[in-house]
């Protein structure tokens, strides 16, 4: 387990947050990591799961930050879906 | 003693030009100093400023101003009128204190550059008055704001501001320094004098001064219409040293000067000057919207001048028009969200009627940024205002050094992605909010690649510790000094009636 850097993006939202996740953390945690910094905060909550999006491409629940190959400070947009 | 008029002597007096035996070129005007750009020191010579002022007609005009302005310090100092003082207002005149003081006095450091390392005696005459003129505004801007510390300690950061870290500061420093504390005096005087203050802060001193008495702030609406009087004058070095590269056929040099200055000087500008005149300044008071305000003075009027020299709109414009749809509205939200960081506590400027005027001036405001006050609002009726405040930092642009907002332009409909602009270089990640940030880093990555951005401190463990906490005492904020709400959160009780007893807030 270490700490992993990434600029996060809340769909939606005004700003790109500097979001500190783990690299075994499964995108539904790194989802919520990211989205505690702007949904319910600046963006309104929205019914449904997150998802994350990197490289344009909807990363699966379970694929973790290390298992996909993300590097430190890449950019992970989440969706409300 | 018989004096001759001025028209008389003046030339000769001024026209010290020499040729130089005992040393070469480059070691009396180092190109680190004083760039050339290839034209011959002969041609330089024939720099010639628009506006003719001898010393004692100098010394004569600056002390009738200092006399004026001080008697008006002095009966304000001592009245109640910085007290009643909207608080939008108060936070507009505290930024601009700590963002322009102690540049000012850096402005006449460069100035001075300009007054020994200018390619003609008549420039570095005229720069000799400008470096006094920004000696002047520097202490001008930290000696007001020092006679109104007992009504308002946060005033100290007129001098304390640049010698922090705090995140706008890093952000002003690194634009200053790069126009004019480490800049060579020929881009110099197009990039500080022509770009930025003939382009930005010329107009802008008029419009604050005019603001400023409409509030009732007559300190700082004589203050300002003073030090504009003076950039006024030792703006025009810009003009003679355009014309100089113009006839030399240096068009592009010039034109790539304007373009990386004007870019970064918007950026900058947005941050200040869109806040205050959108969101700060009294609704009652504004007398037009910061994106007419730009569009007037800066995109008309000034593009006139570009084009009279023979240069052209930068490559950009259009980048540049669409940011000036959006860009300082996520900015503000941005300073809001974030006002632990700032030492003045920024008004929301968001209750129900400046929402209609925003919406008048920027139609579609509500749905685009509305949208971020409704949930905000939401929140603090609710009781839970600490929901209204950063736990984390937002992501910083590597040449702006200002929070990265494209995902505002993105959601507002303005931009095409939400996404930064990456560039991995020499082993290194840079993040930039725009494609001319970008250019600009690029032109010059020399200069710029050693630069840590707050978030580069904060990652590679120069902000210790790392957390919030940590990080605000690393920018020189202690709890006293952090921002606030300005209106203690009134804003989202607009429209919203509840007993003032009941508000679980401030």
């Amino acid at each position: 387990m270490a700490l992993f850097p990434v600029q996060g993006i809340v769909e939606g939202d005004f700003v790109i947050v500097l979001a500190p996740v783990d690299d075994t953390d499964p995108m539904t945690v790194v989802a919520e990591k990211i989205a505690y910094h702007g949904v319910g905060k600046r963006v309104a909550v929205r019914p449904g799961p997150l998802k994350v999006r990197w490289k344009g491409t909807i990363l699966a629940d379970d694929a973790t930050i290390a298992s996909t190959g993300c590097a430190p400070m890449d950019v992970l947009e989440v969706l409300q879906t | 003693m018989p004096r001759l008029p001025r028209s008389e002597w003046y030339d000769l007096t001024r026209d010290m030009n020499w040729d130089l035996t005992y040393v070469t070129e480059d070691e009396a005007f180092p190109p680190q100093l004083s760039n050339s750009f290839g034209v011959p020191a002969e041609s330089w010579w024939t720099w010639d400023e628009p506006y003719k002022i001898t010393y004692s007609e100098y010394v004569h005009n600056q002390a009738g101003k200092d006399a004026g302005l001080f008697s008006v310090n002095n009966v304000v100092s001592r009245s109640k009128i910085f007290d009643n003082l909207d608080p939008g207002w108060k936070a507009a005149i505290i930024a601009h204190y700590g963002a322009i003081a102690v540049a000012e006095y850096q402005a006449g450091i460069g100035e001075a550059r300009m007054a020994r390392f200018g390619r003609a005696a008549a420039w570095r005459n005229m720069a000799m008055f400008g470096t006094l003129d920004e000696t002047r505004h520097g202490q001008l801007q930290t000696y007001f704001p020092y006679q109104a510390l007992n009504k308002e300690p946060r005033l100290d950061w007129a001098h304390k501001a640049y010698h922090t870290n705090e995140w706008g500061i890093i952000a002003a420093r690194h634009l200053f320094d790069d126009m004019f504390t480490a800049n060579d005096a020929v881009s110099m005087a197009i990039q500080l004098t022509y770009t930025f203050e003939t382009g930005f802060t010329n107009l802008q001193f008029l419009g604050m001064a005019a603001d400023a008495m409409k509030v009732g702030d007559i300190d700082f609406g004589a203050l300002i219409s003073s030090i504009q009087t003076d950039e006024a004058r030792h703006a025009q070095q810009g003009e003679p040293t355009i014309k100089v590269l113009m006839k030399e056929g240096k068009v592009d040099i010039a034109q790539n000067l304007l373009d990386r200055m004007f870019w970064r000087a918007w950026k900058l500008f947005s941050l200040l000057t869109g806040l205050s005149m959108d969101y700060y300044t009294p609704l009652e008071h504004r007398t037009h919207s910061f994106k007419e305000f730009m569009t007037e003075f800066i995109t008309k009027q000034f593009i006139d001048q570009f084009r009279d020299f023979g240069l052209e709109k930068p490559w950009y414009w259009d980048q540049l028009l669409n940011e000036m749809e959006w860009l300082h509205h996520a900015y503000h939200l941005g300073v809001y969200y974030w006002r632990p960081t700032a030492w003045w506590s920024p008004v929301a400027g968001a209750g129900p009627a400046e929402r209609e005027w925003l919406e008048e001036k920027y139609p579609g405001w509500n749905a685009s940024f509305g949208k971020y006050w409704d949930v905000m609002g939401e929140n603090i009726r609710a009781g839970h205002p600490e929901l209204t405040l950063p736990e984390t930092f937002p992501m910083v642009c590597n040449a702006c050094q200002i929070p990265v907002c494209t995902p505002a332009g993105y959601a507002a409909g303005y931009l095409d992605s939400p996404l930064p602009r990456i560039l991995d270089f020499e082993g290194r990640r840079y993040t930039f909010c725009s494609e001319p940030c970008q250019w600009v880093f690029e032109q010059s990555p020399d200069q710029f690649k050693g630069h840590l951005s707050i978030i580069d401190r904060f990652l590679g463990g120069v902000i210790q510790p790392p957390t919030i906490e940590g990080a605000l005492a690393y920018m020189g904020l202690s709890p006293e000094e952090m921002g606030q709400d300005g209106t203690n959160y009134a804003w989202a009780f607009e429209g919203h009636p509840a007993p003032a007893a009941e508000r679980k807030v401030g």
